[in-house]
């Protein structure tokens, strides 16, 4: 296996795509299956600059679609590589077929996101409805909202999805430009620290030659749900592995996240933001400026989608008067009629004896950014919700309602 | 927690996350690690091609022309040598009954097999040692009567087997009827003289002058030797009983040619020549006759016309060219002439049943023909002359009576060749004759070691059908000729009629060739199987290896066998495999599993043989 130079920890100023190619160079991956699509290409091309000037050896694969990078990567992690791959929007969508079979056959691969709207026409902006439209396919799947975190949250990805309890693959998404294109202070580790947090992956069943197995064959009806379940179950195992992954990674690295839910100015807060990814950089500026102003507004954000820490959801939420999901994701038709977070909010809510009044807002939709008066709007809608003690409607559209 | 408290059966569990076992199976990955989507599994099985078949001595034809197709002379040479103990002869004289059976004659034009054989036969005769070697000595003596084809071969494979093998021959000159019998225009001396030294230097001990019933007994056979092989040939022609057959000018063929072979003839033919009799031997006859002089020969025959003639084509066509003339529906009944044969009577005859194998009508009443001639040859055939052999072993045609092994009686003679196959209905050619020898040759050593013999009772699959190959693989191709002397000089000289094939003409006429059933390595299976699952460690003939645990039955390596080696065989023949999904859905949990155990258990399956 390749061994990426070794360096010393170091700050550099770099954007989220560079961050997660850096993260890969870091994890030492063994193959990486590229196709072009923006805005995560700039990952690839970082990573192509690495193997080309020989940082990283890994095998450099550049695939003729989405799916075949998909098909590319389920292979070569059946063969035991430690397996890189990425896309964004509608690429994501091309690969649907391949995402139930890798997590069915429980293989480890890690696809770096960075979102951007679907079609139609063709918006380069950021949206995650890309990757949540994939949520349920068995990936361990969460945001991160600045370029730091999205470096941190490969390794710890990694970590989690090749632990022999857990064996899933993994979706590591970031907000198409507002993390990827913008650049920030990433402190770069010490090689020693990622080999202390992240050993070399080992599949017990790699496909070899030498010792045929094999994985995912035409099987009975019957050996159907025992798969199932066991997928079911790996799911929910991985919860405790997720939280002692992000113990160790806190003592070795000296960054600490919260597996689940980051809260923010949640102390004495009537009224919470809950969203997840690259808004939470603006709404953390504008919580701050409302604050100064007396409004007590706070900041949920939720880190880790799949598995969906319904317990945790609760126990946070209740706590509050009101909730206002931000979605930057659509579900057209749904039981709000706008994304898809505020049903898993108020589902988790829904046992609670003290529950708080749910409501969403279409924001940050297609790659446009949350202005502050935004956010403003925002927590003046969930202040009167508060006030009247009912909610308006579901959904607010914001931006097109006065 | 939604999966707290469930449980897998234990007949559901899997070996490991995600790794699924194969169906109906309840080990699964031991069984079949790579899945059990396969029903049939490809199998090299080679056929038995159709020349192989069809010659009289069962030369393994495929096998060497695809050794020359690779330029590898010498192997296809020590190949043929199995077999055939001179293939300069049969290279040459051989009336190729591959050649008719080939599979190619139905495409294009059958392979010049005989040419290729040639080809070979004269490398071998230019080795200063031959290829092979007597076999380590048994110290057991075996006696053979006669060095013709049969002889010959009987040594041959007696020597290679170990025995110190003495022949008799009759004749001053070792050969029987390659040499007396073949012309030399055909056949030259040299060449034989070459393959009877090949014998010599085997080990074997050629007695010429030495004829059996005079010379050497019954009595002294039994006594000196371990056991006998008498291979002695009909040496006797046949008359055509008529009238003023003993007046003077009047030959017959084997003694003909016989006497041109050994160098003792004292013909002095005329201008106008009668051969009488439609066989290969008639053939050569009036050839010969041109070339010891006649101007004007004539062949006269009982059969109506040419196609009932028992001669070979190519043959008969190149006489024809020589300018010999052809008179059919006829016999003599009479030789005319003044105690010299002045002219031949002849009357309307046909064969009374079978063509060339019942008794002839003459047709009497009608009006007698007269043809003048100087010389009549008349060439009707041969009997045996046995009047030393006990009666008890003569059969009623006149030959040697023995068992389906060639063997008389419980004793430890054997006889071969045409002196047991007369009027067997098979052709009395040099080939059957070798073959004759070759077989009786083993049935011999298996008596001297006390095996029993058994008839052969595995059936061969001879590939006939071009259905059961690939022939997109095979494109339309002419056969390579052979280059002829010109008829108008070469009836004049005793050089060789028939050209042999270059090294070129050898290897593409060779490389013509189908395998027909047969793996010639053409690498088709390894490059097309998409798996890939088939190896190819050593790349010569049929070394390929299907590694089964990856085949997943797709047929594409059996579909585009060129050859139809490929087969593809129900994974149920197989004792130790996998039994396959049976039935879409079963209508309780795990009744798969319980069918296919089921189905393992269903009777007392033979193992087919693989």
């Amino acid at each position: 296996m390749a061994t990426a130079t070794e360096a010393k920890k170091r700050m550099v100023r770099i954007n989220g795509c560079v961050a997660s190619a850096q993260a890969a160079k870091y994890a030492d991956v063994d193959v990486i299956a590229a196709y072009p699509i923006r805005p995560y290409t700039a990952t690839m091309m970082a990573l192509a600059q690495m193997v080309a000037n020989g940082e990283l050896d890994a095998e450099y694969i550049v695939a003729d679609s989405e799916h075949s990078q998909l098909s590319i990567s389920h292979g070569a992690s059946s063969s035991g590589a430690r397996v890189f791959t990425g896309s964004s929007g509608v690429g994501v969508q091309f690969a649907y077929e391949l995402y139930s079979p890798i997590s069915g056959s429980r293989m480890p691969v890690q696809m770096m996101i960075a979102d951007r709207t679907l079609d139609p026409p063709g918006d380069f902006g950021s949206e995650h409805t890309d990757a949540l439209s994939t949520r349920d396919m068995g990936w361990l799947m969460g945001w991160s909202c600045d370029a730091q975190e999205a470096f941190d949250n490969h390794l710890i990805a990694y970590r989690i999805g090749e632990d022999p309890r857990v064996l899933l693959p993994q979706m590591v998404c970031q907000d198409g430009f507002f993390v990827s294109h913008i650049t920030g202070d990433v402190e770069l580790p010490d090689m020693g620290q990622v080999k202390e947090f992240l050993p070399p992956y080992k599949h017990p069943y790699p496909l070899d030659p030498r010792h045929p197995v094999s994985h995912g064959p035409q099987i009975m009806p019957e050996q159907g749900p025992p798969l199932q379940l066991e997928r079911a179950r790996a799911m929910e195992e991985s919860m405790p592995v997720i939280e002692q992954v992000h113990d160790e990674f806190a003592k070795i690295f000296g960054r600490r996240y919260d597996p689940w839910v980051e809260e923010y100015m949640t102390d004495g807060a009537d009224v919470v933001f809950f969203l997840q990814g690259a808004h939470a950089v603006t709404a953390k500026f504008a919580i701050q400026h409302m604050r100064d102003r007396g409004m007590k507004v706070g900041l949920i954000r939720l880190r880790t989608i799949r598995p969906y820490p319904t317990e945790r959801v609760r126990e946070v939420l209740s706590k509050f008067k009101v909730v206002g999901v931000i979605e930057t994701n659509m579900g057209l038709g749904s039981v709000s009629s706008g994304g898809v977070l505020y049903s898993e909010v108020c589902a988790a809510l829904y046992e609670s004896p003290q529950k708080p009044l749910v409501f969403s807002f279409m924001a940050g939709m297609g790659g446009e950014a949350i202005v502050l008066k935004e956010f403003y709007w925002m927590a003046e809608k969930m202040l009167e919700v508060q006030k009247r003690g009912k909610i308006e409607k579901r959904t607010h559209w914001v931006g097109f309602e006065h | 927690m939604s999966t707290k408290g469930t449980q897998i059966p234990d007949w559901l569990k899997v070996p490991f996350a995600g790794i699924t076992p194969a169906p109906t199976q309840e080990k699964g990955q031991d069984l079949f690690p790579t899945g059990n989507w396969r029903s049939i599994r490809p199998v090299y099985r080679d056929k038995l091609p159709p020349c192989n078949n069809a010659c009289g001595t069962n030369e393994k034809i495929q096998g060497y022309l695809d050794l020359v197709k690779r330029g590898k002379y010498l192997d296809a040479y020590a190949l043929i040598k199995e077999d055939m103990p001179f293939p300069s002869v049969t290279g040459r004289v051989c009336y190729h009954p591959c050649e008719q059976a080939c599979n190619r004659g139905k495409y294009d034009e059958a392979i010049s097999i005989r040419a290729v054989e040639r080809f070979l036969g004269d490398l071998g005769q230019a080795l200063a040692k031959d290829v092979v070697k007597a076999g380590p000595s048994n110290g057991k003596k075996v006696a053979v009567v006669g060095s013709g084809p049969a002889g010959h071969s009987a040594a041959y494979q007696l020597a290679r087997l170990g025995y110190q093998v003495t022949i008799f021959e009759k004749s001053p000159k070792a050969g029987g009827l390659n040499r007396g019998g073949i012309p030399d225009w055909v056949l030259p001396q040299d060449i034989l003289d070459r393959e009877i030294e090949r014998l010599v230097e085997l080990g074997i001990t050629i007695k010429t002058n030495v004829e059996v019933g005079k010379d050497v007994t019954w009595d002294q056979l039994k006594k000196d030797y371990d056991a006998c092989v008498l291979a002695v040939g009909l040496i006797d022609p046949n008359s055509v009983r008529a009238e003023g057959e003993g007046k003077e000018g009047v030959h017959y063929g084997l003694p003909f040619l016989r006497d041109i072979g050994m160098g003792t003839s004292k013909v002095k033919l005329g201008a106008r020549v009668a051969v009488i009799g439609g066989g290969n031997t008639a053939i050569d006859c009036a050839r010969e006759a041109l070339r010891q002089g006649a101007v004007e020969v004539t062949m006269i025959t009982v059969e109506a016309n040419p196609q009932e003639m028992p001669a070979v084509p190519e043959d008969l066509h190149d006489m024809m060219e020589e300018g010999v003339e052809l008179m059919h529906g006829r016999a003599v009944t009479a030789v005319l002439g003044n105690g010299r044969v002045e002219a031949l009577q002849l009357h309307p005859a046909k064969f009374s049943g079978a063509i060339n194998a019942s008794p002839i009508t003459v047709d009497k009443q009608a009006k007698p023909e007269r043809f003048a001639v100087d010389n009549v040859i008349i060439a009707v055939g041969q009997r045996a002359s046995l009047k030393w052999l006990p009666d008890e072993f003569k059969t009623e045609r006149g030959t040697i009576k023995i068992d389906r092994f060639g063997r008389l009686g419980d004793t430890n003679f054997f006889a071969a060749g045409d002196v047991v196959q007369l009027g067997s209905g098979q052709p009395l050619m040099v080939v059957n004759a070798v073959g004759d020898g070759k077989r009786v040759a083993f049935n011999l050593d298996k008596v001297l070691r006390g095996q029993k013999l058994e008839p052969r009772t595995i059936p061969v699959d001879v590939i006939f059908d071009l259905n059961r190959m690939n022939m997109t693989y095979f494109p339309h191709f002419p056969r390579v000729k052979q280059e002829l002397l010109p008829p108008k000089s070469r009836k004049k000289t005793q050089e060789e009629v028939i050209q042999a094939y270059t090294e070129e003409q050898a290897v593409e006429e060779a490389s013509r060739c189908f395998s027909c059933g047969t793996c010639n390595a053409c690498d088709n299976c390894y490059l097309v199987c998409p798996e890939p699952c088939i190896v190819r460690d050593v790349r010569s003939n049929g070394l390929y290896k299907i590694l089964v645990d990856y085949c997943k039955g797709c047929r594409v390596c059996i579909e585009e066998c060129p050859t139809g080696c490929l087969e593809g065989v129900p994974e149920l023949d197989f004792d130790t495999g996998v039994v396959r999904m049976d039935t879409a859905f079963a209508i309780s949990p795990g009744l798969h599993g319980r069918q296919a155990q089921e189905l393992k258990n269903l009777g007392d399956r033979a193992p087919k043989d693989i």
